[in-house]
């Protein structure tokens, strides 16, 4: 019960922090707002596509712009940490009568959080804007599955980060090349079949690329999804598990990482 | 006493909410920053840890609320161990911090509920809303903290400490960077909360006129040990009551001085312009003895009599200290 108490306390702390600092997460939707209302649409016109018959570019790309916001944002969380680290109250919180690992994990819980409302917004603003999903139980619980553990998974990268970079400010150089580079390669805006050898081989093993085809799958379908391009298999039940699977290793590598480094840093 | 041996439970004197024994931390390098520190604080005492920086309060402050891990030695705060307890040490213990712990975009009510919540206080709001009026902050509640003057920080975070009603509160140099005003006005809730409350108070500053008078007993810590443990006018008068403050024309150093007052009763303690004489003399008595020195040859510009403080004593012991240091330093070297 004391645990549970502690870390629902710390939980609504770091959602509080996110819905207070409205122009954050406006700035970080920004982009992907953008592709959904303007420049996927666009494109769609101009007659770029999945090359899936089934499937209008608008929504194959509008599903794409998930992989951006949601490492993009939770590398900004990231940010929180240094804050609490450096000019706030983490000190407060080592001395809370609470499990110390409370605090990170109640964190990642936080930025999931943020990102299934991110989820939502796209999904949201998409449909207004004309796109198509179907939904199916399995497949977009899946979808959500897979969001949720990139979210976390980089978040809990940039708590590791946050902990163990030696200068504060190179936090900020790294939100835009952790945050944004996979996005462009791992089939957010184009299947990954049509990058060059090498990079492409690169994009079957980032944890992104697995989102992005996950999420696809959960919303529009598993003939846009693209899996069989990582995995060169048939059965599209055993490519959404070994794909959910990288993404629980990632996730969990991650918070691994993040944790040990906590515990360092926070324990002279 | 055994490294393993815990001091958290049993013994008469256990009842004391502080128990330190034999406390030693060392951080890589390796760096001794304390060196087996023992001392007890009584229920509902104000007990300031006292010295120069570096001299290991802040380490000793951070072992006792769980932050450092001790290298060796005991610690046990509200009767739990803070090896192996630390979260009941925790939930026993309020902190102030040397610097602002706050969250900044929340108002003051809202970071006391966070507070509550992590400690689970009952009745939260009933007593949020007491303690905000007890430190005066009432009015200003539900104002974001970054729109707070440092004082009124520092009193919200005592108001937060205060909060689970803990039965040691910790107090890392909590005046630092206010002004006179602000670290008058609070000493004074400091000392009326103490009264209301009965909390047992364990403070660490470099102010020693405000520790003189706001302390039950002090410690002065030197290089990771404890120097000099007592009540503050205990300490002052073991040194001797009376000071005569000698300053020094420029160019003169206190070489000769020294020389002339060597076998005079009294401390003295060398500044950085001049001397000062601590003596356990009557006043008028250190004021003659003083007087029939040449004090013009030896180049004394103006000589000044008071009551000694536990600035004096402070200084006295800490530049003991250093001298010892010196002196062990050159007889290892010869």
């Amino acid at each position: 019960m004391s645990a549970a108490a502690g870390f629902a306390a710390l939980y609504q702390r770091r959602v509080a922090i996110a819905v207070k600092t409205p122009v954050a997460l406006v700035s970080q939707a920004l982009l992907p707002i953008l592709w959904v209302l303007v420049v996927g649409p666009a494109l769609a016109g101009t007659g770029a596509g999945s090359k899936d018959p089934h499937v209008d570019y608008f929504s194959y790309v509008a599903i794409g712009q998930i992989v951006f916001i949601l490492p993009f944002s939770a590398m900004f969380a990231g940010l929180t940490v240094l804050n609490d680290r450096n000019f706030g109250v983490l000190r407060e919180l080592l001395v809370a009568p609470i499990r110390r690992a409370t605090i990170p994990l109640a964190s990642i819980a936080a930025v999931i959080t943020v990102a299934a409302g991110q989820i939502t917004l796209i999904v949201v603003l998409s449909v207004l804007r004309g796109a198509h999903f179907h939904l199916a139980v399995g497949p977009t619980l899946a979808a959500l599955v897979a969001g949720g553990l990139l979210a976390g998974g980089t978040y809990a990268l940039a708590e590791y980060l946050a902990y163990t970079l030696k200068q504060p400010q190179t936090f900020g150089t790294l939100i835009p090349a952790i945050g944004a580079t996979p996005y462009l390669l791992c089939g957010a805006l184009y299947p990954i079949a049509t990058l060059p050898d090498g990079v492409r081989q690169l994009s079957w093993i980032l944890p992104w690329s697995h989102a992005v085809a996950l999420l696809r799958d959960g919303f529009i379908g598993s003939g846009s999804s693209h899996l069989d391009q990582i995995w060169h298999m048939r059965s599209q039940t055993a490519m959404v598990l070994l794909s959910l699977g990288v993404l629980a290793v990632f996730a969990g590598v991650m918070v691994a990482l993040a944790m040990r480094a906590f515990r360092r840093a926070t324990l002279a | 006493m055994p490294a393993s041996t815990s001091i958290a439970s049993g013994g008469a004197r256990d009842a004391d909410p502080v128990v330190v024994s034999e406390l030693t931390k060392t951080y890589p390098g390796p760096v001794h920053a304390v060196r087996g520190l023992s001392f007890r604080v009584k229920a509902g005492e104000i007990f300031g840890l006292l010295g120069p920086n570096g001299a290991g309060k802040t380490t000793t402050v951070g072992v006792l609320t769980t932050l450092t891990r001790p290298t060796s030695g005991q610690a046990a705060v509200g009767g739990h161990d803070v090896r192996t307890d630390p979260v009941e040490v925790r939930r026993s213990i309020g902190v102030v911090f040397q610097d602002s712990v706050l969250d900044n975009d929340f108002s003051g009510a809202q970071n006391l509920r966070l507070h509550a919540r992590l400690w689970r206080v009952p009745d939260a709001e009933r007593r949020i809303a007491s303690l905000l009026a007890a430190v005066g902050l009432t009015e200003r509640a539900d104002d974001v903290v970054w729109t707070y003057s440092g004082g009124m920080r520092r009193r919200l975070e005592i108001a937060r400490a205060l909060l689970a009603d803990p039965k040691v509160m910790f107090l890392d140099e909590p005046t630092l960077g206010l002004d006179p005003i602000a670290r008058r006005d609070l000493w004074q809730v400091v000392r009326t909360l103490r009264e209301r409350h009965g909390v047992t108070i364990v403070l660490s500053t470099h102010y020693l006129e405000e520790a003189q008078d706001v302390c039950d007993r002090v410690a002065i810590v030197d290089k990771g040990l404890i120097v000099e443990e007592g009540k503050p006018l205990e300490l002052v008068e073991r040194l001797g009551n009376e000071v005569a403050d000698l300053a020094l024309a420029d160019g003169h150093d206190a070489t000769e001085l020294l020389a002339a007052l060597d076998g005079r009763p009294g401390h003295i303690i060398r500044g950085g312009s001049g001397v000062s004489i601590v003596s356990a003399e009557p006043r008028q008595l250190l004021t003659d003895r003083i007087s029939a020195l040449p004090l013009s040859e030896l180049g004394v510009t103006t000589m000044t009599v008071r009551h000694a403080t536990l600035n004096d004593v402070f200084l006295h012991l800490t530049a003991s200290a250093s001298e010892q240091d010196l002196a062990s330093a050159a007889g290892s070297r010869a």
